[in-house]
């Protein structure tokens, strides 16, 4: 896509909301902006009202391959609108909240499972504070994601399970506080100067605890002589001076306890897998530290043994009334909010259903004894929700199939055909569509007479499979070797059909796999006069074909795969197909002779599918041969990471779109505009060129179709690119066609 | 839907729940099995399995040119001989030792065993008699397992890259740390690390050549007999689990 061009994308979701798994949740401190991450790598940020806390989706970032494990802040201004994310394969992205645009990435070999942001003292503003599956505490920059320095450890070095970065009341230098997961605490003064190039920091003590497998720590705020640390099955309150417990909490039957956090110097709330809040109120006696009132100097129970009435008192829990299944432990979070000069303590919880749900911490009531009261979420939410609230609901590209009395019929691929400005679409029930894209699109989005015809657009069905079509592929888009009229699609059923696109018959149908199609794709222009005629297909039995679409019959069956294959990848001087599959094996088939030539692992492995790489950069000049990496084949939003930093406008209805085109980027517009008619004017020009001459640069197509998914079992929406330059010119050529010379000459 | 068609709908969903109900169960628990025993066989104090293993290797490169006697105690080198020929001054000989003082921890050992740690965590999570109600549950623990193991097995297949100058600033080398006896030259350094089922050491030479940094290597392995057994209980381990995906 070209990059100086103003390119509007809008978004056609249709009546279904994308799957959201939540994995990690993140609230503003000004109660604005709320950010839920997914396990299929998706962020979400939704707009909350400060005062009703009523919340919209709003947008939908797309980057991140993995599961989304951490977010925070990025700045320690009110105002300012980023956040960090960070993902389980290592990936770190700033996001811009405002217009959804990512930042800086980067890519780190080092995973974190927690980040802790944290304003040190000599520093400017925030830094990043994480830990992960590696034996350091890094501290990163949130805005240019670098290191800034990292500590280590001496004393039995391991990885660091959870940490806390605080500043004592009565110091001026910053302390971490952390816990190995073999259950070392260990602590590290720091002051401010720290950075790459001095020597390794070491912790400045540490004491082993019996704690494995730590989950969470916390040093309490108001008090800061006890630390919570939240292991799954208990939880336990540490003295901070020499770290012997105080009192432990056994985590409720059935469940396991994920985190939690101090309310106040005697009472706690810690969260279970099950997504409930339970708050206790802690003995007295056991608590030492100025804050606490009943503190008694001498502290005589203080190692006792535990007794029935100094052990901690459950009073309040913060449940979900109705307690629907979750399919895995819910993403949960306290935070502290302020608004006009109002805190307020909230824990937040996403799951796995999508649902977002808001308990206010400060409603529930002071300890009574002997009584465990109930509180309910005050607010609860979900992208469903949003979407079912929605009058007329979101449209999808093909809503005039869908009748109200009958059961809507998911599309699950789609491939936009440019030159004949047809959209092919497969669907749920084995039938093909073909449309013609600017008449469906006007359905949807324009208001008119077109809207009351039945029966426009006039389409085209194909019918052949027997049950989803999974993928579809127009050869003749990659390289123009392939017949004009082929085009091919894979199903549930294990076949691939060839079909012809003007007649529509079905040419042939290949059944060679022994799983579900997943991916059709294309091998390069050089291999041998025979594979140049194939195209190559995935099956979800790990097999790989190569299917000769002038033989009507498969040339080479790839099956010995144990794993699900991710790459393919080609060396078509040696007849080579060298197939990546996730555990990381490397398979070389000949693709003439159908061979397996060798098995890989390791090293080798990597070495040999970067290899293919760079023999495929050198023969077409630097540009790596497009379609035939895998990776996005369990989920194609994969493409974004590296091509376009995709924003998704969750557009909520028709308005917000047209309102964009109309004001927001009028300035834009107008520049394209003048671009548009200088590049006619330009073509005007040229040696006997009339005025609809192609110009020099090719046109930008006015619009372009992708199809999206979010989640492999969702129906898929459509993002429709229009690229505002191609569509001006495109209007002003037509209409100056319609013009007489003289005419021209008065404008121009 | 004919009379048959529904007959073959029914029976699929009744399979479909006998496998939620008892294969699932089963198969977690050989899983189990296999990544206790593969625990086992890791030389560190991990899931039951106590104390520190201690093993010698020998490390040597043709002809000549590298030699090296290593004690490999849990996931350090507490005991290392090294002597290896200097390229391009034949006649140097570059000697030194690694003592219990300053060991040199292979990260990647650590690594591994967390991982894997991690992953018999989630089966001991999910409780014998839970009977599971949705695909969707089952298939998130066992995506949780396929990327603990996954990233188990790649922390011994795959080395992390270093730059030399990382290498050389760390607490291995060192010379704040005395960790090597007596210390290298400015211009050498070396480094052991795991790659599959093989120790591997390697001395750099660092040079200046025009202007530009010039490094010349050479390396010598050894075979680990654990880590091919571990590596093997992980493979089978992960095929496992996308059996038991594929089912579901």
């Amino acid at each position: 896509m070209p990059g100086t061009n103003l390119i509007v994308p809008v978004v056609l979701w249709g009546k279904h909301a994308p799957t959201h798994c939540v994995s990690s949740v993140y609230l503003s401190r000004d109660q604005k902006t709320l950010v839920t991450g997914c396990y299929d790598g998706q962020i979400c940020i939704w707009q909350v009202d400060p005062e009703t806390l009523k919340m919209t989706p709003r947008c939908l970032l797309v980057g991140h391959t993995a599961p989304v494990t951490c977010l925070s802040r990025a700045s320690i201004l009110q105002d300012n609108n980023f956040i960090v994310s960070s993902s389980e394969a290592g990936e770190m992205c700033t996001w811009d909240l405002v217009d959804g645009k990512c930042r800086e990435s980067a890519k780190l070999t080092q995973v974190h499972t927690n980040i802790q942001a944290y304003h040190m003292c000599n520093s400017e503003d925030l830094r990043l504070f994480c830990n992960g599956y590696y034996a350091e505490i890094l501290i990163m920059d949130p805005f240019s994601l670098e290191i800034l320095f990292s500590l280590s450890s001496k004393m039995n070095p391991d990885w660091i399970s959870a940490l806390h970065v605080l500043r004592p009341s009565s110091r001026k230098d910053d302390v971490v506080l952390a816990i190995s997961i073999t259950g070392t605490v260990k602590v590290w003064s720091l002051l401010g100067h720290e950075n790459k190039q001095s020597e390794p920091i070491y912790e400045n003590e540490s004491k082993q605890i019996r704690c494995l497998n730590a989950l969470s720590l916390n040093c309490c705020a108001y008090n800061q002589r006890t630390v919570l640390i939240v292991c799954a099955k208990y939880c336990q309150i540490y003295d901070a001076g020499d770290f012997s417990v105080l009192c432990s909490i056994e985590a409720p039957s059935g469940e396991r306890w994920m985190s939690g956090d101090f309310l106040a110097p005697d009472r706690v709330l810690v969260w279970s897998t099950e997504g409930k809040g339970y708050l206790y109120k802690l003995p007295a006696n056991k608590l030492r530290g100025r804050a606490v009132c009943s503190s008694v100097p001498d502290h005589k129970g203080f190692h006792g043994p535990t007794v029935d009435h100094d052990s901690p008192v459950l009073y309040g829990i913060l449940a979900h009334p109705d307690n629907k299944l979750l399919s895995c432990p819910p993403a949960m979070r306290f935070v502290l909010t302020s608004v006009g000069g109002k805190q307020r303590r909230l824990l937040l919880r996403g799951d796995s259903a999508g649902v977002v749900l808001l308990w206010n911490v400060d409603d529930a009531a002071p300890a009574v004894v002997g009584k465990i009261a109930s509180h309910a979420p005050i607010v609860m939410t979900s992208l469903e929700m949003a979407w079912a609230e929605m009058n007329p609901s979101p449209v999808g590209i093909l809503d005039q199939f869908s009748h109200p009395e009958e059961p809507e019929i998911k599309l699950t691929a789609s491939i936009y055909l440019l030159e004949a400005n047809r959209l092919v679409v497969g669907r749920e029930d084995g039938s093909i569509v073909i449309v013609n894209a600017t008449h469906t699109v006007q359905l949807q989005l324009l208001h008119g007479n077109h809207q009351q015809l039945d029966d426009w657009p006039p389409h085209q069905l194909l019918l052949g499979h027997n049950g989803r079509v999974n993928c579809l592929l127009y050869p003749h888009h990659v390289h123009h070797r392939y017949d004009k009229s082929h085009l091919v699609s894979g199903g549930i059923d294990f076949a691939v059909c060839l079909w012809d696109l003007f007649s529509g018959a079905l040419l042939h149908r290949f059944c060679v796999h022994a799983g579900e199609i997943t991916q059709l794709i294309v091998p390069p222009h050089n291999c041998s006069p025979r594979i140049q005629k194939c195209i190559c297909s995935v099956a979800s039995d790990h097999s790989v074909t190569l299917l000769s679409l002038s033989e009507r019959k498969c040339v080479t069956l790839a099956s010995r795969h144990l794993f699900p294959v991710v790459t393919i990848k080609w060396r078509p001087a040696d007849d080579f197909m060298v197939v990546g599959c996730s555990d990381g094996t490397v398979y070389v088939w000949q693709m003439e002779t159908g061979h397996l030539d060798r098995v890989l692992q390791g090293m080798i492995a990597e070495e040999v599918l970067s290899a293919c790489d760079e023999t495929a950069a050198d023969e077409l000049g630097g540009a790596i041969a497009a379609g035939t990496d895998l990776q996005g084949l369990a989920n194609p939003a994969v493409h974004f990471f590296s091509v376009v930093r995709c924003l998704s406008q969750l557009v909520s209805n028709r308005a917000p779109v047209a309102r964009g085109l109309r004001h927001r980027n009028l300035t834009a517009m107008r520049a394209a505009t003048q671009r548009g008619l200088a590049a006619l004017h330009a073509g005007e020009r040229g040696p006997r060129a009339g005025p609809l001459a192609e110009p020099a640069r090719p046109r930008p197509p006015p619009l372009t179709i992708q199809g999206f998914r979010s989640n492999p079992a969702d129906p898929e929406g459509h993002i429709l690119f229009f690229d505002i330059e191609g569509l001006i010119v495109e209007l002003l050529s037509e209409e100056y066609s319609a013009m007489s010379p003289a005419s021209l000459e008065l404008i121009l | 839907m004919n009379d048959n068609e529904k007959e073959e709908a029914a029976n699929l969903k009744e399979e479909f729940e006998w496998v939620l109900r008892e294969e699932v169960h089963a198969i977690l628990h050989q899983l189990h099995t296999v990544l206790v025993e593969c625990a086992h066989r890791f030389p560190v104090p991990l899931y039951g399995n106590e104390g520190q293993k201690q093993d010698k290797f020998i490390l040597t490169s043709q002809p000549e040119q590298l030699k090296c006697i290593v004690t490999l105690t849990g996931d350090s080198i507490t005991h290392a001989d090294i002597s290896f020929k200097v390229l391009r001054q034949m006649h140097t000989i570059c000697r030194t030792s690694i003592n219990q003082d300053g060991p040199w921890k292979l990260q990647q050992i650590q690594d591994a065993a967390n991982h894997l740690q991690q992953a018999i965590g989630y089966i001991d999570n999910v409780d014998k008699h839970y009977v599971f109600r949705s695909s969707e549950e089952v298939l998130h623990i066992i995506q949780c397992l396929i990327g603990s193991l996954q990233r188990a097995r790649t922390a011994l297949v795959l080395p992390k890259k270093k730059a030399i100058d990382e290498l050389m600033k760390s607490r291995n080398m060192d010379s704040l740390q005395k960790a090597l006896s007596p210390n290298l030259p400015e211009d050498l350094a070396i480094s052991f690390y795991l790659q599959s089922h093989k120790l591997i050491f390697v001395a750099y030479h660092i040079s200046s050549v025009h202007g530009t940094m010039r490094i010349d290597s050479c390396q010598a392995d050894c075979a680990v007999p654990w880590l091919s057994d571990v590596l093997f209980m992980m493979t089978a381990a992960l095929h496992m689990c996308q059996q038991l995906k594929d089912k579901v």
